[in-house]
């Protein structure tokens, strides 16, 4: 059987905490989930973004893998900094929008070789109906007198910091709800019974500094999306 | 205390030997290799090369005092693009190689940049999650890691007790400050940073300068020891007080403009008067 080392231990680690105390959710009740992709993510510290957003908040949450996620019980699934995004993963992503969860999904691309993107934009476009166009540097001269904040309008407004590189997002359906420097840079949509949030700027290295309007605006989204203890 | 000067003085046209024979003549005991910054000494220098630098330094009687590098200022440690970053810790890695190819125990990094695109949250976190594992590779090396107090050019770690929380939140006994004097302008006194961090300096970078001029053009605000507002008898008393004992290495902007190899024997002579406390 063809199973790397990685692999062997990402599933005897999926065994072993599945059985732990802790941050797992109750059998009866559905949470939050933050898949964490490992090296399809390309930013360790939105993981940590998201875990220590969630943490300080007193948010029910659990780290997943894609292979060992009960989609039943995930009222709100997080998919931080995202670059490839593995067939477990988009099957993951696909079930839990089809079992009536809100997904987050941050697009971790900014900064990407060509190759990586093009591969990223096919599995959006392909999986989950999602249109990005090239990252935009937003800070091109590296002289800029003003900071390029992506206005958030959903679910509550906020402002948060750029994160230097956004993958626009194309024309589609949806409802867009954040821009930066004019260029739409997330959306939400229903999709199967669930709803998809987009986020074409990461939020996670925010949440990692610190920032308390991403927090919020993370936490407003948690409830608004329905993940209890959010 | 020992006396040192940055192999990035030495007039390019002169090559590294030559270089050594004016750095010995001059009266130091030392020399600073600085990774990046001359032709000599590069990220693709080979190891046998740099051993060569090695057995050259020797042969003039000197000793390398640390390793040095500007090459973070254009690939920090806190970049948000991750590709850089790997960058910045590769250069960190082949600072900890050289200086065990070379004989000694310390090196500089600048940590990391504050700039109006990466705000200060995110720099001093990258920092923390890069130098934890730095640390503990260079402390198998035997080699200390001092990150250098650039305050007003990088807008980073600015007050002392800023820089002593970040050593205390990186935890790690191979990880201190490469303390410049003249670094930190008028937001301090470089003696309050001697006394505070004390045993954590692992070098010490000399240069005076003029805390009123702001860079203006090709206006350095650095100048020669003793010529700018430095309080030089005071960081010489804090030296005493915390028991430093260890290299003093000259780091001049500012360079002559004729003869410069006067430069290296005005700069040792100064050295060693405030090594002498005759000030």
């Amino acid at each position: 059987m063809g199973i790397t080392r990685r692999r062997f231990l990402g599933y005897a680690a999926g065994v072993v905490t599945a059985g732990l105390p802790g941050p797992s959710l109750d059998a009866t009740r559905r949470g939050c989930v933050l898949l964490d992709l490992n090296e399809g993510g390309c930013f360790r510290e939105s993981v940590s973004g998201y875990e220590s957003a969630l943490t300080s908040a007193g948010a029910q949450w659990m780290r997943a893998d894609a292979l060992w996620m009960v989609h039943s019980r995930c009222a709100v699934l997080m998919v931080p900094a995202a670059l490839e995004i593995p067939p477990p993963a988009v099957r993951a992503i696909v079930s839990c929008l089809h079992a009536g969860a809100s997904v987050i999904l941050e697009s971790g691309v900014g900064f990407a070789a060509d190759r990586e993107f093009r591969a990223h934009r096919v599995v959006l476009r392909d999986y989950l109906q999602v249109h990005i166009e090239e990252p935009v540097d937003l800070w091109p001269d590296n002289s800029s007198q003003r900071i390029p904040y992506v206005d958030y309008t959903w679910p509550r407004p906020a402002k948060v910091r750029d994160f230097s590189r956004v993958v626009p997002l194309g024309r589609q359906a949806g409802e867009v709800i954040a821009r930066v420097d004019g260029l739409p840079v997330a959306l939400k949509r229903s999709s199967g019974r669930g709803r998809l949030i987009f986020l074409g700027s990461p939020l996670g290295p925010a949440l990692w500094a610190g920032d308390a309007e991403a927090r919020r605006w993370l936490l407003d989204c948690l409830r608004t999306a329905g993940g209890e203890g959010a | 205390m020992k006396k040192a000067i940055g192999d990035n003085m030495i007039p390019k046209e002169w090559g590294f030997e030559k270089g050594l024979e004016l750095v010995k003549q001059a009266g130091f005991d030392g020399i600073e290799l600085w990774l990046g910054d001359t032709p000599w000494f590069q990220m693709g220098t080979p190891d046998s090369e740099v051993r060569e630098l090695r057995r050259k330094v020797d042969n003039a009687g000197l000793v390398v005092s640390n390793v040095s590098t500007g090459l973070h200022w254009a690939s920090p440690l806190s970049a948000r693009d991750p590709k850089v970053r790997a960058q910045a810790v590769r250069v960190v890695e082949r600072e900890v190689e050289t200086a065990v190819l070379l004989g000694t125990d310390a090196i500089l990094l600048v940590a990391g940049l504050v700039t109006p695109e990466v705000p200060y949250n995110e720099v001093y976190q990258r920092c923390l999650e890069a130098l934890r594992p730095l640390g503990e590779k260079a402390a198998r090396s035997g080699v200390r890691i001092g990150c250098e107090n650039c305050n007003a050019e990088q807008r980073f770690l600015i007050s002392p007790r800023e820089f002593w929380q970040f050593l205390n939140d990186v935890n790690s006994p191979a990880v201190g400050i490469h303390l410049d004097v003249g670094n930190i302008h008028d937001t301090g006194f470089a003696e309050q940073w001697i006394e505070i961090h004390g045993p954590r300096i692992t070098r010490i970078h000399l240069k005076d300068v003029m805390t009123k001029r702001g860079r203006c053009g090709d206006q350095s605000v650095y100048t020669n020891l003793f010529l700018g507002d430095n309080n030089w008898p005071a960081i010489r008393g804090a030296m005493s007080k915390v028991g430093y004992d260890g290299w003093l290495v000259a780091e001049m902007e500012a360079r002559y403009r004729y003869a410069p190899d006067q430069q290296f024997y005005d700069t040792a002579r100064a050295m060693d008067r405030l090594i002498s406390g005759q000030l």
